[in-house]
């Protein structure tokens, strides 16, 4: 599924954005170490941590979009960071469970649909 | 033709003609006549598309005759221009089947010294399904020789880049860096620089997600648990070895510290998603060999071995 649609289905704040990448999972987690042990490539990261260590995080695991949950700060140089490491950063006031369903239940209408 | 060739090396020509198919060369528009036309009908054709002959065919699309320039100028001499062709037409047609080699078609137009060959679906056929000359033989011979060298270039091209991979390998330069305690803004650095400098060595994804989770948790417990150190990474035939090693003030129990959620991280750590009690682990888990040395005195030394597959021992 499209990253555009995402956005645009959830209403997701568009803090940074560089490519409409397709989404094909999604991991959700705060914790440094589990998401690097667990997260798959090119999947949605849902966090609540956003600084620049989760833009290293990302690098390292190949995931291109992370969105941010309970409409945290996000700190200038993370956005510069994810800016030149061509990572899109997205936002909502809205919890990491909430969120999590959202975006689950519209990629699971998408692989029914298919 | 055939008594013009150069002495030089043709070979690739050579070869080309004897696989190129009539099929593949010929034209497939026919222009062509009815046995019903005049002489002046068709000089006015040959005239305008500019050929030196027509095949006249029947309501089947069967050979049964053809009509050349000579035929035309006769016709024009002897004054039955404006005639019809049935009794004037030449019925003793050269022709050539579709799925025979050029070379054959070559050897036709020179042994008969015509311009064109009307083509037949087959040996047995008098069903025309094209037309073929000198030109044509020459045009797919183009093609063929250039898509030739085109795929020569985009050899040449990997070529180079393997042998640039192989120069890369063989400097085999050893990555070192320094890891400050407590710098959070820095952390994942390593990892990163690690990641970028095996992707151009060209090893598999999967190996070097590994190798770069391996970095980015020895990197991080020297950045969370440490008053600072160094890591190196080296690359070797068939695997890579990361060393990690920091000042102190070490562990107490390396047995422990191994377990999965055992942590000795304050809560600020914590707030950041660090300090989870799963570093150790994940190194342990994605690593193929890990080692673990660690003193109260002179701090900790971590090696992690990541083979890098068979794709690099072949290499």
């Amino acid at each position: 599924m499209k990253l555009s649609k995402i956005i645009n289905e959830c209403r997701l704040e568009t803090i940074v954005f560089c490519t409409d990448c397709e989404i094909e999972n999604g991991y959700c987690g705060d914790l440094m170490s589990d998401v690097m042990a667990h997260a798959g490539a090119d999947c949605i990261w849902i966090t609540i941590q956003a600084h620049k260590n989760s833009i290293a995080v990302a690098l390292i695991k190949d995931i291109k979009s992370i969105v941010f949950t309970n409409n945290v700060t996000v700190e200038k140089e993370v956005i510069e960071k994810a800016k030149e490491e061509k990572i899109n950063l997205l936002r909502t006031d809205k919890d990491s469970f909430t969120v999590c369903g959202e975006i689950y239940c519209l990629m699971e209408a998408k692989t029914a649909k298919d | 033709m055939s008594a013009n060739y150069s002495k030089e090396k043709l070979t690739l020509v050579n070869e080309l003609i004897y696989q190129i198919k009539v099929k593949e060369a010929m034209s497939k528009k026919v222009i062509f006549f009815k046995e019903n036309t005049t002489f002046r009908k068709i000089q006015l054709k040959l005239k305008e598309k500019k050929i030196s002959g027509v095949p006249i065919l029947d309501n089947v699309k069967n050979i049964i005759g053809i009509v050349s320039i000579d035929d035309v100028i006769t016709a024009f001499d002897k004054g039955y221009v404006d005639n019809k062709i049935t009794d004037y037409m030449s019925r003793d047609v050269i022709t050539i089947p579709q799925n025979i080699s050029v070379v054959s078609a070559i050897h036709k137009l020179e042994r008969f010294g015509v311009g064109r060959l009307p083509v037949t679906e087959s040996s047995d056929s008098k069903r025309i399904v094209g037309v073929i000359t000198l030109s044509d033989i020459l045009n797919r011979l183009l093609v063929v020789v250039q898509s030739i060298a085109e795929k020569v270039e985009d050899k040449e091209i990997k070529n180079t880049q393997i042998s640039h991979d192989l120069i890369k390998h063989i400097v085999k330069k050893r990555l070192r860096f320094e890891v400050k305690g407590d710098d959070f803004d820095n952390a994942g650095r390593v990892a990163s620089i690690t990641k970028k400098y095996f992707q151009n060595l060209g090893i598999s994804k999967d190996i070097i997600r590994r190798i770069a989770i391996v970095c980015y948790e020895a990197e991080m417990n020297i950045c969370l648990h440490s008053l600072g150190g160094s890591m190196t990474i080296q690359v070797n035939d068939n695997n890579a070895v990361i060393y990690a090693h920091d000042k102190g003030p070490g562990i107490p129990d390396v047995e422990l510290a191994l377990k999965p959620g055992f942590t000795t991280a304050s809560e600020k750590i914590r707030a950041l998603g660090f300090g989870a009690g799963m570093g150790l682990p994940n190194i342990k888990h994605y690593a193929d060999k890990l080692e673990i040395k660690s003193s109260l005195r002179t701090g900790t030394e971590l090696k992690a071995i990541v083979n890098l597959g068979v794709k690099n021992e072949i290499k």
